[in-house]
């Protein structure tokens, strides 16, 4: 058939950021869809999300309640959710409460209410909170009811489709049991999880099924706040648009560093500085993202181990303006809520503040508080998620300045993070090394896709203006241990600490 | 909560109060019911229908659980009421209505069923808001989805 003689299905705004991306576009119209999920995963509030964002005068929402939590209850709760206005809650959605034909007739009496209440009302919307309480009245439980249920769900959905209604039945269900016949019926199945992992607990939602759509796989994590539920979609649609690469360079702001990188990083390059604590790293990272706010541009910067205010006010110390850029709309320094955080939620914050600023520069310090902040379950496989993270973020075209700390211990040459180098364009590497009874401080360039750099450990300083990097060591073998031995001149032995 | 103004917690600038919703409900059924054609009657009428329609947003126990409370509280002020009775399920749903006018009269018996109704409002703005209670009771004022009979049957009984 020709693309313009299909049948076009619309779609509906689910209200809920991100998830109208995982959807493929969004809720596809009079589509008969149903919410899964365990107790406290959300499918009340999304639902209601949904409704908020969809009915009007004309064509109003339903929500049917059944059993569970009384409606008093629920509409005292969800008030407190952004999205609920209370004067389409008196015009435009009506709630309807079927406990009693629930407890007290049969299906057919429950089936002939709710589609009496849609012949009245004349709804686009329909919810039906809980569908598992209508089905769990009238189960099976050798009564020969089973068929009953079937019918009832074939007829509703019959009736909801036939009204060009959309709809959205809502059930505590769990895995096992997707043979239920609502399973079979449903255009679309909505799941949400909670998963408790040590003291932690992750939110993910997963598109199962929806007809005539492709939705995004996987399973997306979100989170539930005062605007009710936000979505952070695995693929964001920001690595679907890729920004073509210029191949220009940016300075560092380092003295001396840029010459040891061929000129500067190149732009839309994922670098990586990886050093022990103390070496540096954030004033590097501080001096890149400043660097770039001198020429005008602007920059983002994601802090993980001190809060923003903290970290403004260390970094004014070497930077003054750093205050005044935030208060301008030139730098946006992010804090990220540690211990429960994913990736893709990372990833949506960063990506929102580099839309929001035009940013050329993002910095993300460090990637070890990075991997700290995250939920357990998603440290496992951080490398992964680091992954679509980067590749995401370059892709938009910010050049991406990562720091990691490494644990040093002097006679063991550990240069990077090795469970993430393979990720970045570029890896810089800062140590200490014992000179002259002295800590001293070197900086080498170990790789950089598609240029020459600077193959030298060059010893560096961090001033009160930052960090400034000096000469190389020519006179000592043995830096990559820590522990450098002068090199001997003709007449003499004698190793130098 | 002092008899002479129950309806003062949930005042605000924008919303009728209490008191005021509570004697629209009771007007309306008394210009809208020939059964509702006297005060106490009409106040009657008033709770019978906003049972019925408020059951429908919250179901027939989260409403009747509502209604008990509110009767509880204005009983413990008015004595006129200790005969009302409520029946969930059944039309009508205020009991006993008949028995206390003809035992105290129609003006106490309207006052004490008012009284209630003030109360009910409140509980509901307390619970829900004052914005939703408002609108939830302003939709049972609209016309009746289903059958409104309670007034006349009040009248034939």
């Amino acid at each position: 058939m020709k693309q313009e003689e299909r049948q076009t299905i619309r779609s509906l705004p689910s209200g809920v950021p991100g998830l109208d991306g995982v959807l493929g576009g969004g809720l596809p119209e009079y589509s008969f869809n149903l919410i899964a999920g365990g107790p406290g995963s959300g499918k009340t509030t999304l639902a209601h999300q949904i409704m908020f964002a969809n009915a009007t005068v004309e064509r109003p929402a339903l929500y049917f309640t059944v059993l569970g939590e009384p409606t008093l209850k629920m509409l005292r709760y969800q008030q407190q959710f952004s999205y609920f206005d209370p004067e389409l809650a008196g015009s435009s959605i009506e709630f309807i409460n079927l406990s009693a034909e629930v407890m007290e007739r049969d299906l057919g009496e429950v089936l002939q209410r709710i589609t009496s209440e849609i012949e009245r009302a004349k709804p686009g919307i329909v919810v039906v909170d809980s569908f598992r309480t209508i089905a769990g009245q009238h189960d099976g439980s050798g009564n020969g009811q089973a068929s009953n249920i079937d019918q009832f769900v074939q007829r509703l959905a019959l009736h909801l489709t036939t009204w060009e209604i959309t709809s959205f039945l809502l059930g505590e269900y769990a895995e096992e049991e997707q043979r239920s016949p609502v399973f079979t019926v449903a255009d679309g199945i909505l799941w949400l999880t909670q998963a408790t992992d040590r003291n932690s607990v992750v939110r993910k939602l997963q598109v199962v099924k929806t007809r005539g759509r492709a939705p995004m796989p996987g399973l997306h994590t979100f989170r539930i706040t005062d605007d009710g539920l936000q979505v952070f979609p695995r693929i964001p649609p920001q690595t679907l648009k890729r920004t073509p690469r210029k191949r220009e360079r940016q300075p560092t702001g380092v003295p001396g560093l840029d010459e040891m990188i061929g000129g500067g990083i190149i732009t839309g390059d994922a670098v990586l500085l990886t050093g022990p604590a103390g070496s540096g790293k954030s004033t590097v990272a501080t001096q890149f993202i400043v660097a770039g706010l001198s020429q005008g541009e602007t920059g983002v910067i994601a802090v993980f181990e001190e809060y923003p205010e903290e970290y403004i006010a260390r970094a004014s110390a070497r930077n003054p303006d750093i205050a005044q850029m935030v208060k301008a709309g030139k730098l946006e320094i992010i804090y990220l809520r540690p211990l429960d955080l994913s990736v893709d939620e990372a990833l949506f914050s960063i990506l929102e503040a580099v839309d929001r600023l035009g940013a050329k520069r993002v910095v993300i310090d460090s990637l070890s508080g990075f991997e700290v902040a995250l939920a357990p379950t998603f440290r496992e496989d951080f490398r992964e998620s680091l992954y679509r993270l980067v590749g995401t973020l370059t892709a938009t075209g910010v050049t991406v300045f990562m720091t990691a700390e490494v644990s040093e211990a002097f006679r063991e040459a550990r240069f990077t993070s090795e469970n993430v180098s393979f990720i970045t364009d570029e890896i810089i590497v800062q140590r200490y090394v014992e000179i002259e009874g002295g800590l001293g401080r070197v900086m080498a360039v170990i790789k950089m896709r598609g240029s020459e750099h600077s193959h030298e450990f060059r010893r560096y300083e961090v001033t009160p203006k930052g960090v400034v990097v000096g000469d190389t060591l020519k006179e000592y073998d043995g830096l990559i241990t820590g522990v450098p031995t002068l090199r001997a001149k003709p007449g003499r032995t004698k190793r130098r600490n | 909560m002092s008899k002479a103004d129950p309806g003062k917690a949930i005042r605000s600038r924008d919303h009728p109060t209490p008191s005021q919703i509570a004697r629209r409900l009771i007007s309306l059924q008394r210009s809208e019911h020939a059964g509702a054609d006297t005060p106490a009657r009409a106040a009657a009428a008033a709770c019978d229908h906003l049972y019925r329609e408020l059951s429908r947003w919250v179901g027939r126990d989260g409403c009747h659980a509502l209604f008990a409370r509110a009767l509880s509280e204005a009983q413990t002020d008015d004595s006129a009421l200790e005969g009302i009775h409520l029946r969930p399920g059944s039309d009508p749903y205020v009991d006993g209505a008949a028995e206390t006018i003809m035992a105290y009269g129609d003006a106490a018996t309207a006052e004490g069923l008012e009284s209630m109704l003030v109360r009910l409002v409140e509980l509901l703005g307390r619970l829900i808001g004052d914005d939703m209670a408002v609108k939830l009771i302003e939709q049972s004022l609209a016309p009746s989805h289903g059958s409104d009979g309670a007034a006349d049957k009040r009248e034939e009984a």
